[in-house]
């Protein structure tokens, strides 16, 4: 009696390990989706690790076409946002590129106090 | 009401933090330590002349832009200095503390241009381990009031610090290539002018005349690796 209900017990165990096996998709972890919606930089530092993990884990799993995006989404995506210069932006860095090209033709055409004669 | 499109944008746009660490190279002309004909300072080397540590932490508050905090070291240290009453041990730091406001855009996907303004603050400490006679007889003083031997103590050292701070202000061009969207590295070339002077050191609360350094009109380059923490 003892070994029927302790086989019962192991079996039902394993088939229930099976089925959460099955039910697990790394590809769908919500933090692969917040990765793949607001960007890689929106996963916190703390669980970089564990989205490494979860990115290997979905590539073997037969997700590489659903990584390769969200890394060609993230770098568009920093793209997008940064390809122009917003607002009072450009003025701050033509402001720059005057200094500094005033400052270096300055160094090079300037001539030092006395040296002229 | 000129303000509001950056109000605005300054609410939507999405926060990010970075770190940077790195090196720096300028040229300074330190004549107080290198023409110094009374204290035999160590010798000069690219090292404690010309290297700088970097670091910094950048935040974006604007969709093309950063503030942020950056330092500059240059650092020297040496042993043995030939004192009237001491061979004293000799450390001098200047640290060029810049507070940046970055633009920048993004040529390529993984390329970025950006123009940094700062101002600098900037601050210069000698600090010297010396030994004078005088402490060693007050803590041989102190000591034996608990018991114990007669003077226990033959020799003492004492640390002291002069310090002095400017401001100036700092122009640079950069270059920065993404490795992966974290992870940067990040050239910059450009100016920093410090209105350094020697007449304005302070050592415990007395102000004195330092060394004579020349780090006005200073062009600096540095590279750094940047990275993005959010």
């Amino acid at each position: 009696m003892k070994q029927i209900i302790s086989s019962i017990l192991i079996l039902g165990t394993i088939l229930a390990k099976d089925e959460n096996r099955k039910e697990y998709n790394p590809c769908n972890h919500p933090l692969l989706r917040l990765a793949e919606s607001k960007g890689l930089k929106a996963v916190p530092l703390k669980d970089i690790i564990k989205l490494r993990k979860l990115i290997k884990d979905c590539e073997e799993s037969g997700g590489e076409d659903q990584i390769k995006r969200l890394y060609e989404n993230d770098w568009k995506r920093d793209y997008k946002k940064a390809k122009s210069m917003a607002s009072w932006t450009s003025t701050h860095a033509m402001v720059v590129v005057v200094s500094f090209g005033y400052y270096f033709a300055g160094r090079v055409l300037a001539t030092k106090p006395g040296s002229s004669s | 009401m000129a303000m509001l499109p950056i109000a605005g944008n300054v609410i939507e746009a999405q926060p990010k933090l970075s770190i940077d660490m790195g090196i720096g190279f300028y040229e300074p002309t330190l004549v107080g330590f290198d023409q110094n004909e009374t204290v035999q300072f160590p010798t000069k080397s690219i090292f404690n002349r010309n290297m700088l540590l970097n670091w910094g932490i950048y935040y974006e508050f604007f969709n093309n832009a950063r503030i942020g905090y950056n330092s500059f070291l240059s650092y020297e240290i040496g042993k043995n200095i030939l004192l009237i009453n001491s061979e004293a041990v000799f450390r001098r730091s200047l640290s060029y503390r810049i507070f940046p406001i970055e633009t920048f855009f993004r040529w390529r996907p993984n390329i970025e241009l950006n123009f940094t303004l700062a101002p600098i603050w900037g601050r210069a400490r000698i600090e010297m381990d010396t030994t004078p006679g005088d402490k060693t007889d007050d803590w041989n003083y102190f000591i034996t009031s608990f018991g114990g031997s007669a003077n226990p103590v033959s020799d003492m050292g004492a640390t002291d610090a002069m310090v002095s701070d400017w401001i100036g202000y700092s122009s640079l061009l950069g270059f920065r290539y993404y490795v992966n969207t974290r992870l940067g590295v990040d050239v910059k070339a450009g100016f920093m002018n410090n209105q350094y002077k020697a007449s304005e050191w302070r050592i415990q609360r007395q102000k004195v005349t330092g060394p004579e350094l020349k780090i006005d009109d200073l062009p600096i380059f540095s590279i750094k690796i940047i990275y993005g923490l959010r």
